[in-house]
This record gives C-alpha cells, sequence and structure tokens, in this order.
C-alpha cells in the first residue's frame, strides 16, 4: 500500500476518503429499518408526482370535462379514493397535488437551510459585536409566531405559489440557525481549530475547512425533518386561503372539503384522503431524518 | 404550524453544551434583565409589524382592490382612510402613537376598533392556548421521562411512535377528524363555538357548558404538540442518563427508580423545560387553525376572518399580541429556569 | 471485618454489531486479595482495566458487561447476591471515592442533601432520627476538615479540592468496612493531590478501614499503599510491596511504569527520558544544546481577562526568555496562569498595554501578514492530541494543514513526508491515508507536531504536552522533544504541572504562581536548591517513589 499511496496526489487522497465516508453512511443507512421505509416511501411518492401527468392526464382536472361524474360519490372500484364536490377524482387531485405540495416543501427548505446556515454559522464564529447581533436577530426570529408572520406575508405580498416559498422559507430559518450556531460553538472551542489559528489559519479557512464539514451532517439531518415541517406548513397555509388557490395542493383539497362541510355531511373521504397523505409523507421524512441523524450523532444510537 | 423542526437529540446536545453558561444574580437583577430582553423584543416586534406592511412589494390598497371592484375615487378614498397618502415617516410616527395608545386602527370586516376586538377575543384563546400548554407540558414530561429511562423498551417504542406520528399531523387536519368522528359521527361533543347557543343560567352549568365545548380544541392542540414535547424530554434524559453522579448514587444503594426520580429528572428537566417553552410558539399559532375549525372565538379565528379581506389593520393587531404573548411566555420560563437550575441562582 | 477477595474475576464487555467488535475482555482471570485493615494499589494505564475491576465490587458495571468469577466481600459473593441485599451492601460495606472534581455531584442538590441520602438508605443506631443525621454529616464535614456550614453548597460552589473531601466524607458517612478510589486526585493540584492523599490514609488507618486505590499514578500509590499490584490488558502482572515493585520491579512492563515518572534529583533520568527508541543523534555525534541567542523576550508582560463587568488578570508582570536550543519548562498548578502564559507568546491572546513581546529582536505583530509570518517561526502544540485533530481529516491532510495556510509554494508532499520523519512517524507513507481514530495516542501527539514542524518554526511552545498520554507514550514525546533540539535546533517552551518533566528534559525552569513567576533560572538549580517557599513546597508535594506517608 505504501507505494501506491506515495504516487497518489492528496487530492485523490481526500476524493477517495470523502468516498468511502459516503460508502460506509449508505451502509450505515440501509440498516436503519425506519429509515429505508422511509427512503422507499418517498422515492415512491416523488416518482407519482413527476408522472402525475402522464398518469392522470390534465383534462381530468378540468370541471367542464367532468360534469357527468357523480358528485360527492364515496370510494368504489370506480372511483378509488372518491369524488369531490365538483366531480374530480380525488386521486386525481391527490397527485397533481403532491407535485404542489413536495416543490414547495423542498424549496422553502432550501431557502430556510441556506439562510440558517449561513447566520448560523456567522453567529457563532464571529465574536464580539457582528455575533451578538446575529445572535439576537435569531433569538428575534425564534419569538415570532411563524404561522402569523407567514400570513402576513403571504397577505402583503401578490398571492402565488413562491409568496408561500418565501413566507416558509423566511420563518422558518430561525431554527435551524439556532441549532447551527450550537454546533458552531462548540467545534470553536475545540482544540483543532485553536490549532488552525496557531498554524495562521484565518476565517475563511476556518469556517470552510473546520465548521461547515463539522455542521453539514448536522444540518443535513435537519433538512430532512424541515422538509416535513415545510410541507405541513404549506398545507396549513393552503387551508387557510393563502397561495395560488387555483393549484391543485393537498392543503387546498383540505380547504375545499371545509368550505363544502364535508366533516360533518360524512364525506369522511374528502377529509380522510388527503390528510392521510400528508401524515405519511412527513413522517417518511421524518424517519429518514432521524435515521440519518444517529448515523451522524453515533451516541443516539440506542434509540 | 410549528415554529422549527422538531427538537430531536442533536439539537438538545448542540443547546445544553453551549448556550446555558451559569451566572449567579439576584432575582431582581435576574428579572430585570430579562425583562429588558423581552421589552426590546417587543420593541422589535412591533417596529416589524409596521415594515411588514410598508416596505414589503406589495400594496395593500391594490390586494384590496383586487378583490372587490373599485372605483378609481373609492380607491383613493381607502388610501386616504388608511393614512398611506401621508409620508413614510409620518405614516410610522402615527403607528408608534397609535400603538402605544392600543389604537390599531380599524378593522375593515368588522368596522369596529381593532383594539376592541381583540380584548374582547384575548382571554378566550388565553383559555384554550393555557389550558392545552399545561396540559401538553405536563403529559409531554410525564411521558417523555418514563420513555427516556428505558430507550428501547415496549413502552419507549409506542410512545416514540405515537409522538412520531402525531408530530407528523397537520393541525388542522387532526381538528376536522376530531370533527367529523367525534362531533359529525359521534355527536358526543359539539360541533362548534365556545357556548351553546342558549347559555345555561346557572354559573356551575355554564363552566361545564364552555368546558364541553373545550374538549374537541384542546384534545387537537395537546395532542399535536405534546409529542414534540416528549421527545424532547425523551432525549435530555437519554443524556442524562450517562452521568457520573447517577453512578453515585446508585452506588449508595439506591432503587433504580428513585435515582431516576431524584437525580436524573431533575437535571434532565433543565434543557428540557428551555426547548419546550421555546416552542410554545407553535402552540399558539396552532391556536388559529383550531379556532376557525372549531369556530372558537378567539384571536386565532379573527386572524382567519383577516385574511379573507385582507383585513390589515387587525392583521397587524392579531400579530403584535400573538408575538406579546410567546414574549411573556418566554419570559416566565426564563424565570421558572431559575428556579430549577441552582448554578443560575448562586454562582 | 472482612477480606476483599476477588477470584477468577473476568470481565467482558458485549458492544454494538458496527464494525463487528463483538465481546471486548476488560478484565482476564484476575486474584487479588486485599485483607481486612490493608492498603492496596492498583496501577495501570487506560485500557488495562483497573477501574472496571473496582467498579465490580458494587456491581456498578454497565448492563452490557458480563462477570464471570467471585468476588467476595467476607464470605458473600457479591455476583450473586438479589437486588435487595446488593443495594443494602453498597456503602454500608463497602463505599466507592470516585473523582469529585468531575462531575460525581448532582449538580441541583446540596452537598449535604446528598451525604444525608446515603444515611438515610443506611439507616444504623448512631444516626437513627433526622437531627442525629445532620449532626453525623457535620461530624463527616469537620473529619474531612471542612466547616459544617458547607453541607447547604452547591457542587459548582466548591473547589475542585473541596469536592474531592466531600466525596470522601460521604464515602465515609455509613462506616463502611471497605473504601475504592478512583482516581482520587486526578486533575487536582499536586499541593492539593498531597493534603488529598495524606487525609485519605490518616482516615482509613484511623478507623481501621481497608484500602483499594487505583492510578494510573504509581508515585501516587506508592505513597499511600503497603502493597501495589500492576495491571495490564486486563490481567495482573506483578504485585508486591510497595517500595519493591517501584524500585526493583520484575516485569519489563512495572519497570517502564516507574521510569516514566522520574525521582527529581536522581542523575540518570536527566536528559534520558525513557523510552524504547533510540535516541536519534545528529551527524556530528553531539547532543545539542543552549546558545546565547534569545529567541522570545517578555518583558513585564501582563494579561487580563475581562467577563461580565469583572476583570481578572491572569498574568502578572512576567519576564521571560528563551534562547535558541534552549528547553524551557514553565511549571504551574491550575489557575497559575500558564496557559494563559503560552497563548499570550503565540499571539493568540492580546496582552496588557504595555507588555512587551519579541521574537528576535522584533516586537510580536498583533495581525496581518506579521502575525502569519511570526506563525511560521513560532508554533504550539496542545494538551490532547485527539481534540486537537480533526477527526475527519487524515493525517497528511492535519500535517499540510499548516502549508496550506501558509500559501506554501514548494513540494506539499515532500514536506509532509520531511515532517513525519522528523517526528519519528516512520515510513511517512503508511501514514498518509490514516485517520486519528487508528492511531494511538503517541502517534496522535507526533502527528501534531509533524504539523507544527512542517511550516518550520524555530519555537515550540508546548502546553501539557504529554498530559493526556499513558505513561508508555509519555517518554516517547519527551525524547522527541530532545531529539528536535538535537537534530533541528528546535527550541521549546514546555508548559506543565509536572517537575519530573522539567527534571526529565529542561535546561531552565520557570515556576509560575497566581501570575507571577516566582523563581526562574537553570533546572538544577531550581529542583535541588530552592530559594523561593512555593517551589519547596511544590517539591515537597510532589509524589515520589522513595517517599511514603507515616
Amino acid at each position: 500500500m505504501s507505494a501506491q499511496a506515495a504516487s497518489r496526489s492528496p487530492r485523490s487522497l481526500a476524493w477517495t476518503r470523502r468516498r468511502t465516508a459516503f460508502a460506509q453512511f449508505s451502509r450505515e443507512f440501509a440498516h436503519s429499518r425506519s429509515g429505508m421505509v422511509g427512503l422507499v416511501f418517498l422515492v415512491v411518492i416523488v416518482a407519482l408526482a413527476l408522472l402525475a401527468p402522464v398518469i392522470a392526464p390534465a383534462w381530468m382536472l378540468d370541471v367542464t370535462k367532468v360534469m357527468d361524474s357523480p358528485r360527492f360519490a364515496p370510494p368504489s372500484w370506480e372511483h378509488p379514493l372518491g369524488t369531490d364536490h365538483q366531480g374530480r377524482e380525488l386521486w386525481v387531485r391527490m397527485l397533481w397535488g403532491a407535485q404542489v405540495s413536495l416543490l414547495v416543501g423542498f424549496a422553502a427548505t432550501a431557502m430556510s437551510m441556506i439562510i440558517g446556515t449561513i447566520v448560523g454559522i456567522a453567529a457563532g464564529h464571529f465574536t464580539g459585536w457582528a455575533g451578538a447581533v446575529l445572535m439576537r436577530l435569531i433569538d428575534f426570529f425564534l419569538v415570532l409566531p411563524s404561522l402569523i408572520l407567514a400570513i402576513v406575508l403571504s397577505t402583503v405580498l401578490s398571492r402565488g405559489v413562491w409568496t408561500i416559498v418565501i413566507a416558509i422559507g423566511l420563518t422558518s430559518w430561525a431554527g435551524t440557525a439556532r441549532v447551527v450556531r450550537s454546533q458552531t460553538l462548540s467545534v470553536e472551542s475545540r482544540d483543532y481549530v485553536e490549532r488552525s489559528r496557531v498554524l495562521g489559519a484565518g476565517h475563511w479557512h476556518i469556517i470552510v475547512k473546520h465548521l461547515l464539514p463539522a455542521v453539514l451532517p448536522l444540518v443535513l439531518a435537519n433538512t430532512t425533518l424541515t422538509v416535513g415541517s415545510a410541507i405541513i406548513s404549506e398545507s396549513t397555509l393552503a387551508f387557510l386561503g393563502l397561495g395560488d388557490t387555483t393549484l391543485q395542493s393537498w392543503g387546498a383539497v383540505l380547504r375545499n372539503s371545509m368550505d363544502v362541510s364535508a366533516a360533518t355531511s360524512g364525506y369522511w373521504w374528502y377529509v380522510l384522503v388527503p390528510g392521510v397523505a400528508i401524515v405519511l409523507v412527513v413522517l417518511a421524512f421524518t424517519l429518514v431524518g432521524r435515521a440519518v441523524e444517529t448515523i451522524v450523532n453515533p451516541t443516539l444510537r440506542s434509540r | 404550524m410549528t415554529n422549527t423542526v422538531p427538537p430531536t437529540e442533536e439539537i438538545l446536545l448542540a443547546e445544553t453544551s453551549a448556550d446555558r453558561a451559569p451566572r449567579s444574580t439576584s432575582g431582581l437583577t435576574y428579572f430585570l434583565t430579562k425583562l429588558g430582553g423581552a421589552a426590546v423584543s417587543m420593541v422589535m416586534v412591533i417596529l416589524l409589524g409596521f415594515f411588514a406592511f410598508k416596505i414589503l412589494p406589495g400594496d395593500p390598497v391594490a390586494g384590496l382592490a383586487r378583490e372587490r371592484q373599485l372605483s378609481p375615487e373609492q380607491i383613493a378614498q381607502l388610501r386616504t382612510q388608511m393614512g398611506l397618502d401621508k409620508p413614510l415617516w409620518q405614516q410610522f410616527v402615527d403607528y408608534i402613537v397609535n400603538v402605544f395608545t392600543l389604537n390599531f386602527g380599524e378593522s375593515y370586516v368588522y368596522r369596529k376598533p381593532v383594539g376592541e376586538l381583540i380584548g374582547d377575543y384575548f382571554w378566550n384563546t388565553i383559555l384554550l392556548t393555557g389550558t392545552s400548554a399545561v396540559l401538553a407540558i405536563a403529559l409531554g414530561l410525564w411521558l417523555g421521562q418514563k420513555a427516556g429511562w428505558r430507550p428501547g423498551s415496549l413502552f419507549d417504542r409506542i410512545t416514540s411512535g405515537m409522538a412520531l406520528v402525531l408530530w407528523s399531523v397537520p393541525t388542522f387536519w387532526l381538528a376536522l377528524i376530531l370533527l367529523m368522528i367525534f362531533g359529525g359521527t359521534l355527536q358526543w361533543f359539539p360541533t362548534g363555538g365556545m357556548t351553546s347557543p342558549d347559555p345555561p343560567a346557572d354559573l356551575f352549568a355554564r363552566i361545564l357548558d364552555v368546558a364541553a365545548h373545550m374538549v374537541l380544541p384542546v384534545l387537537t392542540m395537546v395532542a399535536v404538540v405534546y409529542a414534540q414535547y416528549v421527545m424532547v424530554m425523551r432525549a435530555s434524559l437519554m443524556e442524562e442518563k450517562s452521568a457520573d453522579y447517577l453512578v453515585t448514587a446508585r452506588a449508595k444503594g439506591l432503587r433504580d427508580d428513585l435515582v431516576r426520580r431524584r437525580h436524573a429528572v431533575p437535571n434532565a428537566l433543565l434543557p428540557a423545560v428551555t426547548l419546550m417553552f421555546l416552542h410554545i410558539g407553535g402552540l399558539i399559532a396552532g391556536a388559529v387553525t383550531v379556532e376557525t375549525v372549531f369556530s372558537w372565538p378567539g384571536l386565532g379565528k379573527l386572524t382567519f376572518e383577516a385574511i379573507s379581506g385582507p383585513d390589515l389593520p387587525l392583521l397587524q393587531g392579531t400579530f403584535v399580541v400573538f408575538s406579546g404573548v410567546i414574549i411573556a411566555t418566554n419570559l416566565i420560563a426564563d424565570m421558572i429556569y431559575r428556579r430549577l437550575d441552582p448554578r443560575v441562582r448562586r454562582g | 471485618m472482612p477480606d476483599l477477595t476477588f477470584e477468577g474475576v473476568s470481565i467482558t464487555y458485549r458492544t454494538s454489531a458496527r464494525g463487528a467488535r463483538g465481546e471486548i475482555p476488560a478484565v482476564r482471570d484476575v486474584d487479588l486479595r486485599l485483607p481486612a485493615g490493608g492498603t492496596l494499589g492498583i496501577a495501570g494505564e487506560s485500557g488495562s482495566g483497573k477501574s472496571t475491576l473496582a467498579m465490580s465490587v458494587l456491581r456498578l458495571l454497565p448492563s452490557n458487561a458480563r462477570l464471570t468469577g467471585r468476588v467476595l466481600i467476607g464470605d458473600t459473593d457479591v455476583t450473586e447476591l438479589g437486588f435487595g441485599k446488593l443495594r443494602a451492601l453498597r456503602w454500608a460495606d463497602a463505599s466507592i471515592v470516585f473523582q469529585g472534581a468531575m462531575h460525581s455531584l448532582n449538580p441541583v442538590r446540596t452537598v449535604g442533601q446528598q451525604i444525608l441520602e446515603a444515611l438515610e438508605l443506611h439507616v444504623a443506631d448512631g444516626w437513627k432520627t433526622e437531627a442525629a443525621r445532620k449532626a453525623r454529616v457535620a461530624d463527616l464535614l469537620r473529619a474531612v476538615d471542612l466547616p459544617p456550614a458547607k453541607a447547604d453548597a452547591y457542587p459548582h460552589e466548591l473547589s475542585g479540592g473541596q469536592k474531592q473531601r466531600i466525596m470522601i466524607a460521604m464515602a465515609l458517612a455509613c462506616e463502611p468496612e471497605i473504601i475504592i478510589a478512583d482516581e482520587p486526585t486526578t486533575a487536582l493540584d499536586v499541593i492539593v493531590q498531597q493534603q488529598i492523599l495524606e487525609m485519605i490514609s490518616r482516615l482509613v488507618t484511623e478507623r481501621g478501614i481497608s484500602l483499594l486505590m487505583i492510578s494510573h499514578d504509581l508515585s501516587v500509590l506508592a505513597t499511600a499503599c503497603e502493597r501495589i499490584a500492576i495491571m495490564r490488558d486486563g490481567e495482573v502482572v506483578e504485585i508486591g510491596q510497595a517500595h519493591q515493585v517501584c524500585t526493583q520491579g520484575e516485569h519489563p512492563y512495572t519497570r517502564q511504569l516507574a521510569d516514566a515518572f522520574p525521582t527529581i534529583g536522581d542523575p540518570a533520568s536527566r536528559r534520558n527520558p525513557v523510552t524504547r527508541r533510540e535516541r536519534t543523534l545528529p551527524a556530528s555525534g553531539v547532543p545539542g544544546g543552549m546558545t546565547d541567542e534569545v529567541l522570545l523576550e517578555a518583558k513585564g508582560v501582563s494579561v487580563t481577562y475581562h467577563a461580565r463587568g469583572r476583570s481578572a488578570q491572569a498574568v502578572k508582570s512576567v519576564d521571560l526568555e528563551v534562547r535558541r536550543g534552549e528547553i524551557v519548562a514553565l511549571v504551574g498548578q491550575s489557575g497559575s496562569g500558564k496557559t494563559t502564559l503560552a497563548r499570550t507568546l503565540v499571539g493568540l491572546q492580546q496582552p496588557d498595554p504595555g507588555s512587551v513581546i519579541r521574537f528576535r529582536g522584533a516586537d510580536l505583530p498583533s495581525r496581518g501578514r506579521g502575525l502569519q509570518a511570526f506563525r511560521k517561526q513560532v508554533q504550539m502544540v496542545l494538551q490532547d492530541p485527539t481534540a486537537a485533530l480533526n477527526p475527519k481529516l487524515s493525517v497528511y491532510e492535519s500535517v499540510a494543514e499548516g502549508l496550506r495556510v501558509q500559501h506554501y509554494r514548494g513540494d506539499e508532499t515532500q514536506r509532509v513526508a520531511q515532517s513525519l520523519v522528523d517526528a519519528e512517524l516512520t515510513p511517512p507513507e503508511d501514514f498518509f491515508a490514516a485517520i486519528p481514530q487508528e492511531l494511538s495516542g503517541g502517534q496522535r501527539q507526533r502527528t501534531v507536531i509533524a504539523g507544527a514542524l512542517a511550516v518550520g518554526p524555530q519555537l515550540l511552545v508546548a502546553d501539557e504536552p504529554v498530559a493526556s498520554l499513558d505513561a508508555s507514550a509519555r517518554g516517547e514525546i519527551l525524547s522527541l522533544l530532545l531529539s528536535l533540539r538535537d537534530r533541528l535546533g528546535l527550541s521549546a517552551l514546555v508548559i506543565t504541572h509536572d517537575l519530573g518533566l522539567a527534571w526529565n528534559i529542561a535546561d531552565t525552569v520557570a515556576v509560575m504562581y497566581r501570575g507571577e513567576i516566582v523563581e526562574y533560572g537553570p533546572t538544577e538549580d531550581v529542583l535541588l536548591d530552592p530559594q523561593h517557599q512555593y517551589t519547596r513546597e511544590l517539591l515537597a508535594a510532589a509524589p515520589t517513589i522513595d517517599r511514603t506517608i507515616a
């Protein structure tokens, strides 16, 4: 091995290290039953969402084209998940809704994660007034009732999907930032960061080489969990009538169901189906997130 | 909707080490410091309340005009009414003055002063959320410490499993489901409102009546929020289990459940309490959807109705009030923490 | 009074499936006997199984531990007791003095309450009523030289030494017949350590209690125990009278352990740390030495900390010099300010205005390019090599880090290899891809040193370089420092609490106490003929193998 190792460049050594680490991560993840179940389920859902236009062509959503369909038909062989108040198949609305819910979930999470990680690392790394101001900012955003703030934002900005994304992204980054900040502080106090400083490292080197890699696994676990949270938020906002009401998100379907008093009128499938879908998808994300967390932090092994 | 991601173990491990630097101060100094912090937060909330509506792209009047067909004169009249024709700094000053005189303007939808509306409905929301918070915290703490002591046991797996599933449930949907089952199909509980159409005259009967109306909403809120608290307490206790002083306690001959109750739990409570109160925001935000579904006459329902306007003064008002409640709750949490942790009381 | 007997005791740990570790033996077939009223010390490095063995007496092992054999207190086999009898036996028959300075006390209850708890669990005639119990707590505190009022203190309000006394008081509470002391003096200052050892010895002799003491430090055991057993990898390799074992050990491992703690004044250990390798001498065959050229000069250096409105002066007007080729030992206990001084000299901490620090005649730059250039000249090695290396980076990347940060223009690979060779990690290619987890403590410290050497410094500041290492690795690293001085002319400023280390390798010693340098001069002068009172106290308190108590 020694002869080979000497001839390999340091860059290839680093890449081999990363590949090995990733392979080990995947192996360990495969061991987690709940994580794998969640992952498989998510892959299926994402596939279905992408294939929605193929499996359930858009005309099936057009109210004018389904005039002959019975309204409020309970689930049966003909109408697998029942129909809604305008005769549309519920399973069709669900498929199309998956697109919106997942898209908003991912986009809002990406925004939240990026802002949260940057602010969190900055708040943890920079001492003095910069760090203190950022910490105050994080604490302030944590105090705000995010749903109310999201409602305010959605109302003030023009209605649409991206408004929802921004609203969720801007109100949920603080949780990530707080966690990232704590982790950054604990890494900063480690000796190898001090050693880096003694060797002459500046801010950039320490952040990129030590802080970011130490924080990223945590952020990854957090991201998966945040997606679930974002999907719930999106459905809540859609339920409240915000966002683009022409789009088919699962929350919007539930809003319809409330508008037609489905709950008290006995149209149970209208209420049950979209909700179960949300629960299953969020649960899947949560299981995956927890599995990732267990791998990233071996001390959590016992759970 | 939750404020943050579920408080998993990572968060606890990260937080407790870095943040809680104990310092000793007299009770009064501590309270005043925290009160000062709370005041600063409140000021920032009020500022945000102003700027959210002014700075962001989006013309509130245009939003209103979209919903109904308004003539140009009506639009101009609306602008004047809302004070939008004044220069920005003037609007700001007016806003600050109004806030201090508790004048939040007039609601578009109700045509009543917002302050009055909020005053009417405020205590209803506090009743609902307060009861839910107390129940959720108690349930979460109790289940969490029992589960965290023996991770992997049947009790733990059932508790954690339930908590994970319930955490994944959107509050409003659970409300709908409970409404459907218990209100609609089984008809055990009333389907909406805070009191029956003909409230009974007798005080005790009235209390019972309100309580009956409270069951479903409280059940909904507790079910969704307790899950978070269970996981927090569980993680905290699991973290505490490896502590050295527990070995000392066992070595003295202490029984296992006493080791848990007397030594592990009081220490595990500290980070758990901090996190629980931090996530109170989620509970309070849940009030919006729950009150809407169950037609509970509270601030949440007001907020919902403000959306359809959009009734901006009302939204502004509820936003400020909700934030204030959360800030006040955090202040209470700080005081409770001080009581629990001697390292903060005496340094 | 019962004997404590271990008969054929073996303990294995079952670990989680990851990495296929399976069962790890911690203790292998150990036979030991502690006669009633006697004192026995168990010495060993980390991983020797000594703590595991001690914990088994009260069955305090974690649930994944499996024990075979018998552990007898008198005639009772502890391993076969039911829980009820076990709980009754715990603390009443045998108790443990844990490392109090660490986290062995519940932070949210007063220490008095915690001692009371023991008394309430094992009620005896002497303390049947609540009043009697409170009186007993006061008595116990007095016995360990603490004022009874301290019973109302919380652990965080006490110093390390005070907490250790509380642990001792708590152990004595129920009048046990056997006391097990598990590393009772680790993490304590040398002077406090001596007080605690004296106290333990006195108390057990007065009350006729048997003492089983665990430590990694042979000299600590030599002062307090009649007999010593040496454990290694779970087995007892030697056992005998304390003095005999320490000075004339039969087993080579015993001798290695004993030699790791040199006796001050012994010329055989002067500049001759024990190591398995031959010290590599420079080509000329003559060991290098001190020259007159002054590299680092500190005059009137003071450092003040400001925190939350209070300020504390950690370093008070210190004068210090390091010459080329010189090894200076800065000796002090925790709280003396030695680490602060070291960090200030390396530029990690700002000194107070008026302090003068010069490197080769030029003032210490505080920021920018000047500071970066300075970092090429003076490097630092920290105490814990495990913490000092990023666990995710390979050895190559850790050593190359300094070069990358300094934008080194030459051949990086070659320089890294050379540094590893200088740090005696050969062949270097074997270590390129290794991660810290795969290395031993000594190898990790060598990696850290290699990382410091890579940028080509002239002065190395080492903060407690061997404190976290086992005795066997200790000598290796000290020998490396000497060898670096010989071969590369590298000067060193070594921060330590251990006078024996100064005797081992230093040319000059500076003794620090409460922020001030109280004594400063050539090693022979300071250690053999100390002038200052504090230095004399330190020397008197340092546990050595030749001295025993009473």
